[in-house]
């Protein structure tokens, strides 16, 4: 497992050499959805939470960055800080609201939270340019070539990564895991269940956040669709196709789905109807998703040790 | 602001609020019986106005064609919920909640793009039936007679769901099932049965109000997902699993919609969201609906 | 130990606890019985937080917990089992109890360890002592119910109570079964010196080794004794056979 993935690092560590901007713009891009992807399971996978909101605080990562930039001298690095922090209290303020409830109508609120988040980005055109968006973001010169921002990108998520784990692997994340599978007896054995879920909800907003920052300073544009619940959807989609209960699913997810898009939108203008019944078949033949899959493909080849 | 225009605005607001209520009546059925939150339901209101353009212009030489698409629409909606009911949504009943999510959202991805593949990417328009193609004057004031029509729908649909359901032995059935599942199953109810026909109801009012619907605006792409997010809103207001719930929602958002675009243009497509958080941080289970 | 006063709770027009009153000792091994419907989940429910009572006070070791939430009550040394099985399905029979001790010391909130090294004497201890220790890495979902039964009881461990609370521990088990989970709450009360409440529908678990019995019926409590009282009372036999329970 170590060995494939430091391997696999190593690979993305090279590439650049090797493919041109247009490959590594895309890699790049799909970096930032796995991150995004990957924090938003951490609520979604690993607790429990089905949220419908995630790029509304993705969103928020992104503009604070985008305007801080573009409106302030502040120095790169905070800008990349503020981001995150902003996005994580944000989800501080819904997620407050929204784990007083439970299924159906946590999703719908956290809905219902990413649409007003939109809104305000929308309208408010004084502040956000609204539909325009904030372009033209400058990003300090180290960063302007593709290749810098992706090794720049590349340790960023993965340091990101490596954190997400080390939450996952911790006695928090195994009582997220608890929460998961039953709320009411981990209540039972003295948790305070709310608590959890509210910490678990801004972490994952925090990572949305970096997610968010990320993609601001490689798109150097931000636009109001950024918060959108189609681009919610699009994180679920990604987490879903990979894998909730496996910590590299939403990673092998976000590949699958870049992939996926770019090959199949060249060659016909149904892509959405080509997903549809990608995700229909998964969800009828694959459960577990992708990562599920191939899981289970190398337990079974692999030779059984004497339990 | 007249109060001549502040009627009229009203008014329209009702109108749209009561077809919208078609659709969310659909869903919440759906809900209460089925217990999965359909995302595909906009689409097949979608679908339902997709068929009643091309519908009205097949059979444009009959005279009286819209009203016959009125009946046909809903009912192909209908029996295509059927189908995949049938054979696609009973196997994932027993998912969990994620899983269903993305099932029905795959199938929103899917019959979006067999519109599309069908109609094209253009949008289409459905011309008013006589004797409904004009306006009626209120109060020295024009106001279109179909809209009207539209006013009298919703009542008249729901009188009439709420008379099936409570008043007639399918009803007292689907009434059972809803109540208790595993109970209804043990009295020797054919409780799959029973879902498809609740699907199947909820899919022929979701056409009813996109064949309603066509004539008043334009039928595109994109309908599916403007009026499945009004929808939430609604049956979160009303209470999931309510019909009363979602007229009584279908009415407020109705003209929370239309008067917020005189007061505040700009922010109007918040007010909907934010009673939608009022009611689930107060009351999550809506006006009329019952704590689970 | 327990000091419950005047207990009362209605759903809607039924009153499925009607001014309940009962003390039990330190160290005590009791049981309450009674048909179906007879309140007696519901007064754990009421026990153990997850329900608030309309009246009526609790004590705990002289202290008031009455309208506590579940976790805080949990920490004040009360645990539950549950009457369905109520377990961690999707992790393993030791993470299931892991994470009850973890909470227990007060670990779950820490981001920074890894929980895999954590406290396994204390998590091998216990699932050892309700007769796991070699299922331990096993899915908790696919254990036999009667490995989940004692698995839940490991999970209520965890958390160090002093008062353990269990709802029908032998249910849907085998005669066989019902004896060994019998002689493993005996033998863990010894142990640990648990206070033991536990709800049975099994008449023979219940007079073998309950030291006081509290019969409730509609909701209160018709009779206590201890055992040989209890089954000689005339009000408790009328009930039983009337109800056919």
């Amino acid at each position: 497992m170590i060995i494939g993935i430091i391997s696999a690092l190593v690979l993305l560590g090279v590439l650049p050499a090797f493919i041109g901007p247009g490959w590594i713009s895309l890699i790049n891009e799909m970096f930032i959805i796995a991150l995004a992807a990957c924090a938003l399971n951490l609520i979604l996978g690993y607790c429990g939470m089905v949220s419908f909101g995630p790029a509304g605080l993705y969103a928020v990562g992104a503009y604070t960055t985008a305007l801080l930039l573009v409106n302030t001298k502040i120095p790169f690095a905070v800008t990349l800080m503020a981001g995150p922090l902003m996005a994580g209290i944000a989800a501080i303020i819904v997620g407050w609201f929204c784990v007083r409830l439970t299924h159906v109508y946590f999703s719908l609120l956290t809905l219902a939270f990413s649409q007003i988040i939109h809104t305000i980005i929308f309208e408010w055109y004084g502040f956000t340019r609204g539909d325009d968006g904030i372009v033209n973001i400058p990003v300090p010169k180290f960063l302007a070539s593709i290749t810098h921002y992706y090794y720049f990108s590349l340790v960023i998520v993965c340091v990101c990564l490596l954190l997400l784990r080390m939450i996952i692997n911790s006695p928090f994340g195994k009582t997220l895991q608890a929460i998961r599978e039953n709320p009411n007896r981990t209540e039972s054995i003295g948790i305070n269940v709310r608590r959890y879920q509210l910490s678990a909800f801004v972490l994952s907003g925090f990572f949305l956040g970096v997610a968010g920052t990320l993609f601001c300073c490689f798109n150097k544009n931000v636009f109001p669709n950024y918060a959108h619940w189609m681009k919610s959807t699009e994180m679920l989609v990604v987490c879903l196709l990979g894998g909730v209960y496996y910590f590299l699913g939403p990673v092998v997810g976000s590949i699958v789905y870049m992939f996926l898009d770019k090959i199949i939108t060249s060659y016909t203008q149904y892509w959405p109807l080509v997903l549809g019944l990608v995700i229909l078949a998964l969800l009828l033949f694959l459960r577990g998703g992708i990562a599920g899959f191939i899981v289970k493909g190398v337990e079974l080849a692999r030779p059984r040790s004497k339990s | 602001m007249t109060l001549q225009q502040l009627i009229i605005q009203l008014l329209s607001g009702i109108s749209v609020g009561m077809v919208i209520f078609l659709i969310a009546v659909g869903l919440s059925l759906i809900f209460g019986t089925l217990r999965i939150l359909n995302l595909a339901h906009g689409s097949l209101y979608m679908l339902g106005a997709f068929l009643c353009f091309w519908l009205s212009s097949t059979l444009s030489h009959l005279s009286g064609a819209f009203w016959w698409t009125l009946i046909l629409a809903p009912l192909a909606v209908a029996l295509f919920g059927g189908l995949l009911e049938a054979f696609l949504l009973r196997r994932i009943y027993t998912r969990e909640m994620l899983d269903q999510f993305l099932f029905t959202f795959a199938l929103i991805l899917i019959i979006g793009d067999l519109c599309k593949l069908a109609w094209g990417v253009e949008y289409h328009m459905v011309s008013t039936p006589w004797p409904l193609n004009g306006p009626i004057t209120i109060m020295g004031m024009g106001f279109p007679l179909y809209n009207v029509f539209l006013i009298g729908c919703g009542p008249l649909v729901f009188v009439g769901l709420w008379t099936f359901i409570h008043y007639t032995g399918l009803g007292r059935i689907i009434r059972a099932v809803t109540y208790n599942r595993d109970m209804a199953n043990a009295l020797g109810v054919n409780v799959p049965l029973v879902y498809t026909a609740v699907f199947m109801l909820g899919c022929w009012l979701a056409g009813l109000g996109g064949a309603l619907v066509a004539p008043m605006s334009a039928v595109m792409l994109g309908m599916d997902m403007v009026v499945l997010i009004d929808c939430f809103i609604i049956v979160v207001i009303g209470g999931l699993g309510s019909m009363p719930g979602a007229f009584l929602g279908s009415l407020i958002l109705g003209l929370v919609n239309a008067f917020g675009i005189l007061v505040a243009p700009r922010l109007a497509i918040a007010f909907g969201f934010i009673l939608m958080i009022i009611v689930l941080v107060i009351r999550p289970w809506g006006l009329m609906g019952k704590p689970e | 130990m327990l000091h419950v006063e005047g207990i009362k709770k209605s759903f809607g027009g039924l009153m499925a606890v009607h001014e309940v009153s009962f003390q039990i000792k330190e160290g005590e091994l009791s049981s309450i019985i009674g048909p179906n419907g007879a309140g007696k989940t519901t007064l754990f429910n009421l026990l153990t937080g997850h329900l608030r009572p309309d009246a009526g006070r609790i004590l705990f070791k002289e202290k008031e917990i009455t309208g506590l939430s579940p976790h805080e009550i949990c920490r004040k040394g009360i645990g539950r089992s549950f009457q369905r099985t109520n377990i961690f399905p999707r992790l393993s029979a030791f993470d299931n109890i892991q994470v009850a001790v973890m909470s227990w010391q007060r670990k779950s909130g820490n981001i920074f360890l890894q929980a895999q090294k954590m406290l396994r004497e204390e998590t091998d201890e216990i699932l050892e002592s309700v007769g796991l220790g070699d299922k331990k890495e096993m899915t908790a979902g696919l254990l036999a119910h009667g490995d989940q039964r004692r698995l839940e009881i490991g999970i209520a461990l965890g958390s160090h109570p002093e008062l353990l609370l269990l709802d029908e521990p032998t249910a849907g088990m085998s005669p066989e079964e019902s004896g060994m989970t019998v002689d493993l709450i005996q033998k863990l009360a010894r142990e640990r010196s648990l206070t033991v409440l536990f709800i049975e529908h099994d008449m023979n678990v219940v007079f073998k080794i309950s030291e006081y019995i509290r019969v409730m019926h509609m909701g209160r409590i018709i009779a206590e004794g201890k055992p040989d009282e209890v089954r000689a009372n005339a009000e408790v036999q009328r009930i039983y056979l009337a109800e056919g329970a």
